[in-house]
């Protein structure tokens, strides 16, 4: 399942046009003015290092950007094909216009991949999207579409452990009425890589929608979702960890779009930065003038663990309609001392104490996963990058 | 023998001193009170012995068991044996609490050169403790003092005295906030933990818990010294009179 010459594509070559014309945001782009792009490298891979994956189950593996698994059984109701052409322009259609993350992958993509779930099919194996490289000097641009068909049930995972000059995945999904999706991504790529990717969800009315981002890797690495609500009674819960030492920089940057009435969509965000790592959140919630009784919540904490840590927070509400019920809220701060000492004063050791109060500020976002079998694995991640506190 | 020794202790929060001089010995076995006005000193006396940040020595000692602790972290007092019932126990949302109660215990176990507690076996013993403190198991299932009732945290306290079974409890203010019947099982569960193992600071402004848990000794503490000391009788004494006859005796 090499790429076809999907670069080639009237999509790509207009993605290309544009990304050559606008090139990276400058200083005073909006968007990018907490996260700042500089020495991006755009070098698409050619080849995959590893050869096909070995690992068992329902895995689809990218190695350099390519996808590298070429004897993947998909269960029944579940179908995984290469890109067409005309699938190009489908995916492309679904990215907001003129969007550097966008023009950036379609235009330079290395390997697309399609992956439908028929209506009804309630898929209980979980499907691992696994992004590895190891070309300190190029970029990889995995593109992903998946089309969860009307009532389907699906579960799926990315892990993303890459070491290149740019991770770059593009993601679409595009859930059907009364679907169920459970995803995670769990981010850890090296601390020389870039990560810049932007997931897009399209959902449906009456869709059920957890969606839970780890970041614990990378040099740079910005997650950006959309999320469209497009059908009335859709729910959409969109949490994400960030964790950062070092000159680590984590950027979450949401758009819940409520483009219906009687949706509801709650996002929880947590960040942990130590050292002079940075960290930013940027979620917007905008509530179009119909989409009357809209329940739309929004709530980031971050706790800096060093003084020279950062962070930056911008919650925005956009809201044309005048029944709707919305909240945001941002906070940042330090481990309470109090706190600390209490646990000290039992005799626990100050990294005990430490790691318990992040865990403890961790957990109520940690318990809205509902991939159990994650669950353990993320706790196991997250402890994991506590011992070197 | 002797336990606690507080030499000529000095100590300031920022550039105020709070404490001027203060001289007290502990032996194993004993139970002493300290009584005094609102801000004589007596938490900043409890909170500099536990080595809490911010309240720093200026002069003089604190030995334990012969050995200065001055040079010690908050914990590593705890695991030498030091514990501090505090006035206002802190609420940790997200700390369950029993990983928390085993954290502790483990903790002291690995100074020891000992096993971890096993975990079921744990379990069953503060299952057991914490019913003679009425502790009930919904308390011990919630995060660390999150949505417990004064009294509820000042018996959780206790609890945690008699797992870690320390050599020296200091008691701050354990009475406050709690009603007749809450004070009474606080106090029992005290006086279980009495014995030649260990010492005990009693630190309060009233007489009354000094009826329950009765003190070998009692100290009158105020603008940060001692200024007279004595049997139970003392604190009777202030409880009829008040501190300002003894304070202006004393000056």
């Amino acid at each position: 399942m090499l790429p076809n010459n999907l670069q080639q594509t009237a999509a790509a070559l207009a993605a290309r046009d544009q990304f050559a014309a606008t090139g990276l945001p400058g200083a005073k782009s909006e968007p990018w003015i907490y996260t700042r792009l500089q020495d991006v490298v755009v070098n698409p891979a050619q080849s995959a290092q590893a050869s096909t994956s070995s690992e068992a189950g329902l895995v689809l593996h990218f190695d350099n950007g390519l996808l590298v698994s070429d004897d993947v059984t998909a269960p029944a109701g579940m179908v995984i094909r290469p890109f067409t052409d005309a699938d190009m322009a489908d995916f492309a259609a679904y990215l907001p216009d003129d969007h550097l993350l966008g023009t950036l992958s379609v235009g330079h993509v290395t390997s697309a991949i399609m992956i439908e779930v028929e209506a009804g099919a309630q898929i209980s194996d979980l499907l691992t999207l696994r992004f590895t490289a190891n070309v300190a000097d190029q970029s990889a641009h995995p593109l992903v579409f998946i089309k969860q068909g009307a009532g389907s049930q699906c579960r799926i995972v990315e892990h993303h452990e890459s070491h290149a000059a740019l991770s770059a995945p593009l993601i679409v999904m595009d859930i059907g009425a009364e679907a169920v999706l459970d995803h995670a991504k769990m981010q850890a790529d090296t601390d020389s890589t870039k990560h810049l990717s932007l997931t897009v969800m399209a959902v449906a009315e009456k869709a059920d929608i957890n969606s839970f981002t780890t970041a614990i890797g990378g040099q740079l690495a910005r997650h950006e979702t959309h999320m469209h609500l497009n059908g009335e009674h859709a729910d959409v819960a969109l949490s994400s960890i960030y964790m950062a030492r070092g000159t680590q920089h984590q950027d979450m940057t949401t758009r819940m779009l409520h483009h219906v009435p009687n949706c509801t969509s709650s996002q929880l965000i947590r960040g942990v930065l130590d050292d002079t790592a940075k960290g930013v959140f940027q979620g917007k919630v905008v509530v179009a003038r119909d989409a009357q009784k809209t329940d739309g919540q929004q709530m980031s904490r971050a706790l800096l663990l060093s003084r020279q840590a950062e962070a930056d927070a911008k919650p925005e509400l956009e809201i044309y309609a005048d029944d709707v019920v919305c909240s945001h809220g941002a906070t940042v701060g330090e481990l309470d001392e109090t706190h600390l000492f209490y646990l000290k004063s039992r005799g626990i050791e100050a990294d005990e104490a430490r790691m318990m109060l992040i865990e403890a500020f961790l957990l109520d976002t940690l318990e809205t996963v509902r991939l159990e079998e994650l669950r353990t694995s993320l706790t196991t991640a997250i402890q994991r990058w506590m011992t070197g506190v | 023998m002797t336990l606690l020794e507080i030499k000529d202790l000095h100590a300031k929060i920022g550039d105020t001193e709070i404490l001027h001089g203060i001289n007290l010995t502990i032996n194993r076995g004993e139970v002493h009170a300290i009584m005094g006005p609102n801000g004589s000193g007596k938490s900043t006396l409890s909170y500099v012995l536990s080595g809490r940040e911010g309240y720093e020595v200026t002069g003089g000692d604190i030995l334990l068991d012969g050995e200065s602790v001055l040079e010690m972290e908050a914990d590593e007092r705890a695991r030498a044996g030091m514990f501090l019932a505090f006035q206002y126990p802190v609420e940790l949302p997200g700390v369950g609490g029993m990983t928390f109660l085993r954290a502790a215990v483990n903790a002291r176990l690995r100074e020891a050169g000992k096993d971890e507690v096993d975990q079921l076996a744990f379990v069953k013993l503060v299952r057991a403790k914490a019913k003679e403190l009425g502790v009930s198991d919904d308390m011990l299932k919630r995060a660390v003092n999150v949505g417990f009732s004064g009294g509820e945290k000042k018996r959780y306290e206790i609890l945690q005295m008699a797992l870690l079974e320390p050599s020296l409890a200091v008691l701050d203010e354990t009475d406050s906030g709690l009603d007749v019947d809450a004070l009474r099982i606080v106090s029992e569960g005290v006086n279980a933990l009495r014995g030649d193992a260990r010492g005990m600071l009693v630190i309060t402004h009233y007489q009354r818990l000094l009826s329950h848990i009765v003190p070998d000794f009692v100290h009158i503490l105020a603008h940060g010294k001692i200024i007279k000391s004595g049997d139970k009788s003392l604190a009777l004494e202030v409880e009829e009179n008040g501190y300002a006859g003894l304070i202006d005796a004393a000056e």
